[in-house]
């Protein structure tokens, strides 16, 4: 192609020019008045249904134009540089659930959705979900959007084989311990030899770990990963470990093997699809029932409202909308976002059966168990401290650590992480 | 050495502290053909030329330059991002000498540069002399070798990950047909390693390659020639001739691969990043672990910024020592 300097130099002023007015409309600031008529929402794909939030924009169109921008990315570093910065911050975010916990210290950057009326509705959404993102002097900083209630994903076809019950209640009555769930699984490798009961030990260590109502750090803010409530979830994670039912699979090689040699799959609601898009050939041989020991929950995320929103009342007015019960169960049928409100649940969006699962009603697992989750308290340093936790038992997994020593060598270091990030 | 066409007083050979080519002086400049020194001017005065380099170093100040040192300032703070900053002194720096994993970032790091850049100067070198005697198909050689390192390094990382694959992976399937059990790749420590410093060569030696044909086509011919008539053997010519010339290009490669191979960052964190458990921590065992990754773990996972300060500037004290060491090591011998 040929090139004219002038053609060139004005395709550059054109660009410049086009940067400019990209960066004049994305700069909402933080104007004085709090009644504007401009809002801008900031999630992230998946976070919300698209569809919802676009119906948000016509419903309130005649009191303010609602701007959603889809954020790719590591979202949680793009909403904490923009917070520092102090501009251009959004009128509305979402949060992840496992971020929320963090941002919790910083608190004074968010409005109290309690002022704005959140306590009035709270009742219609999930006690330990709301309390999670609350500060310790009651500060309500997230609008709960969803939830990620454990449960068991188990092969019928090859529990059949094994001779073992296959519907779920009485699967759900075999598994209620811990230790009667390894002991089904050696029974089921038995049967179905080269199979697998778990993918890996870490994801045993994690829901074990969030079926207690205390993690690593305690309220006081004091370092209790070395005692009992801990050693016992790891110790339950290394039995699948010792029992020879541990697939160990630290990589993505999850996805040729979900398929094929993993007799059951512990995840949260959301991992079915996960499993769908992985072997879509299984599809009917699935089922659920209840997590052995009680649910657990993984994610779930929430909207906040920065201090520096231009329309406190509208912004809220506009997450309770697209949160409302009704919507939420919608947000399940388009994104397959589990609802933080329990009202959804008996809804039409929520009941039907699911094919995957061969036509099982999934809603009368996952409901219960998203009302059975403890409250607990994550503190936030809580994820970091989690890690070394996860690394020694992949090296347990990997290279054969003795898990003695592997668990000595998580508790000094998670104590140093803890020591780092302030933890006494 | 060829100097360009110039008219007036830079005509001399080797102008080495002269005014410079025509074309590079100022406009107002003395005229060729005088031999009279240009009068002293003002800085002020070339405020044209100032202008016109300003951007580079505009950005370069406010994305290079200023977080360098808030980065160093960080190192002496607790922060997490958003709230208060607090100054601890050098605690950080005492955290950091008590964390084994720290040292272990160290060690993995070192490891893995060295099994990457050895091969790669040694390849890239090796390369670019077969590739300077190369008659036909010149360009296309040149590019194929080039077209590694203007890849995405996401797309490369993703690409090893599938091919290196314990349970399903290409190399593991081959070794399997001639009877080869398979090969945790992704799992030992050292294969590990070894793999990110495979990537690692696979992307870099097309680089120095080029670098390096460039140096010999800047030998002249008639020195080999005089070799070739002195009854020098290709082996002695490459090390009698060959590598003393280019020493100096020898120098610059194995400067900028410790600077590039010890940064090493998107190659593990690609690579390691599907892994559920503890994404960005390097993989089974950390293994993979680098320091770069580290602090990243550290200061945008954890929201520990001072502590991901201090790592990395650390590590920067790390990277001037083996800059130094390196530059004895290819300096020595070297004629004053």
């Amino acid at each position: 192609m040929d090139l004219s300097r002038r053609g060139f130099l004005q395709a550059a002023a054109l660009t410049a020019a086009a940067s400019g007015l990209t960066v004049a409309c994305g700069g909402s600031g933080s104007g004085g008045t709090k009644n504007g008529k401009n809002l801008t929402l900031w999630y992230w794909g998946g976070a919300l249904s698209d569809k919802v939030v676009a119906e948000a924009k016509t419903h309130f169109g005649s009191a303010v134009t609602l701007t959603a921008a889809s954020i790719g990315g590591d979202f949680k570093q793009k909403l904490t540089t923009t917070l520092a910065a102090g501009s251009s911050v959004p009128d509305i975010t979402g949060i992840k659930g496992e971020d929320m916990a963090s941002f919790l210290p910083n608190a004074s950057r968010f409005l109290d959705l309690n002022d704005l009326g959140f306590k009035k509705i709270s009742a219609q959404y999930l006690g330990w979900k709301a309390k999670l993102a609350q500060t310790g002097d009651g500060k309500q900083i997230g609008f709960p959007i969803d939830i990620g209630p454990t449960a068991l994903f188990y092969r019928e076809d090859l529990f059949a084989k094994a001779g073992v019950a296959t519907d779920p209640d009485k699967v759900a009555a075999l598994v209620r311990t811990w230790d009667d769930y390894f002991t089904l699984g050696t029974e089921l490798q038995r049967k179905n030899p080269g199979t697998y009961l778990v993918n890996n030990i870490s994801a045993v260590f994690n829901i074990a770990v969030g079926q207690g109502t205390q993690r690593f750090i305690d309220k006081n803010n004091h370092f209790i990963g070395d005692q009992d409530h801990i050693r016992g979830a790891w110790t339950t994670a290394v039995r699948p470990y010792t029992l020879g039912i541990d697939a160990k699979i630290n990589d993505n090689s999850w996805n040729a093997a979900i398929g094929k040699n993993l007799l059951t799959e512990l995840g949260a609601a959301w991992h079915a699809l996960d499993i769908e898009q992985a072997a879509p050939h299984t599809k009917g041989k699935w089922r659920v029932c209840a997590n052995p020991a009680g649910p657990s929950n993984q994610g779930g995320s929430y909207l906040a409202l920065p201090k520096q929103c231009r329309n406190p009342e509208e912004a809220f007015k506009i997450i309770s909308w697209i949160l409302s019960p009704a919507n939420d169960a919608r947000g399940f049928t388009d994104a397959a976002i589990f609802p933080a409100a329990p009202a959804a649940y008996t809804m039409p969006a929520m009941t039907g059966p699911d094919a995957f699962f061969g036509g099982q009603k999934v809603i009368e697992v996952f409901g219960p168990a998203a009302k059975a989750i403890p409250d607990s308290y994550e503190a936030p340093a809580d994820a970091a401290v989690m890690a070394p936790y996860m690394t020694e038992l992949t090296n347990i997994e990997a290279k054969g650590k003795k898990p003695d020593d592997a668990w000595h060598d998580a508790v000094s270091q998670a104590k140093q992480i803890a020591r780092r990030q302030g933890v006494n | 050495m060829t100097s360009p066409p110039v008219t007036g007083p830079a005509a001399v050979p080797g102008h080495r502290g002269g005014p410079g080519p025509a074309r590079f002086r100022p406009r107002r400049a003395t005229p060729a053909g005088t031999t009279a020194r240009p009068r002293r001017r003002g800085p002020l005065s070339y405020w044209r030329q100032y202008l016109a380099i300003s951007p580079f170093y505009l950005i370069f100040a406010a994305f290079s330059f200023f977080p360098v040192f808030y980065s160093l300032y960080l190192a002496f703070q607790r922060w997490d991002g958003l709230g208060t900053m607090q100054f601890v002194g050098l605690q950080q720096f005492r955290f950091l000498w008590d964390d084994p994993v720290f040292w272990l970032s160290i060690r993995n790091t070192l490891v893995i540069w060295v099994l990457s850049t050895v091969p790669t100067l040694f390849g890239a070198l090796m390369l670019a002399t077969l590739l300077h005697s190369v008659r036909r198909f010149k360009g296309f050689y040149r590019i194929a070798l080039y077209l590694p390192n203007v890849t995405s390094i996401v797309a490369v990382a993703i690409f090893f990950g599938a091919v290196f694959s314990n349970n399903f992976g290409l190399v593991n399937a081959i070794l399997g047909t001639v009877g080869i059990s398979p090969v945790p790749w992704l799992s030992n420590p050292w294969l590990i390693k070894l793999v990110i410093a495979l990537l690692m060569t696979w992307m870099w030696t097309g680089y120095n390659m080029i670098i390096y044909l460039a140096g010999l086509q800047a030998i002249p011919a008639s020195i080999y020639e005089a070799a070739k008539m002195d009854g020098a053997g290709p082996v002695r010519t490459f090390f009698r001739i060959t590598v003393p010339i280019m020493r100096p290009i020898i120098l610059f490669t194995v400067i900028i691969s410790t600077i590039n191979g010890l940064q090493s960052f998107s190659e593990p964190q690609v690579l390691f990043a599907s892994n559920a458990a503890n994404a960005n921590l390097g993989g089974p065992g950390q293994a993979g672990l680098t320091t770069l990754l580290y602090f990243y773990q550290s200061a945008f996972l954890n929201n520990d910024y001072g502590y991901g300060a201090a790592i990395v500037w650390a590590f920067f004290l790390l990277i001037i020592v083996l800059v130094a060491v390196n530059w004895r090591i290819t300096q020595r011998g070297r004629k004053p």
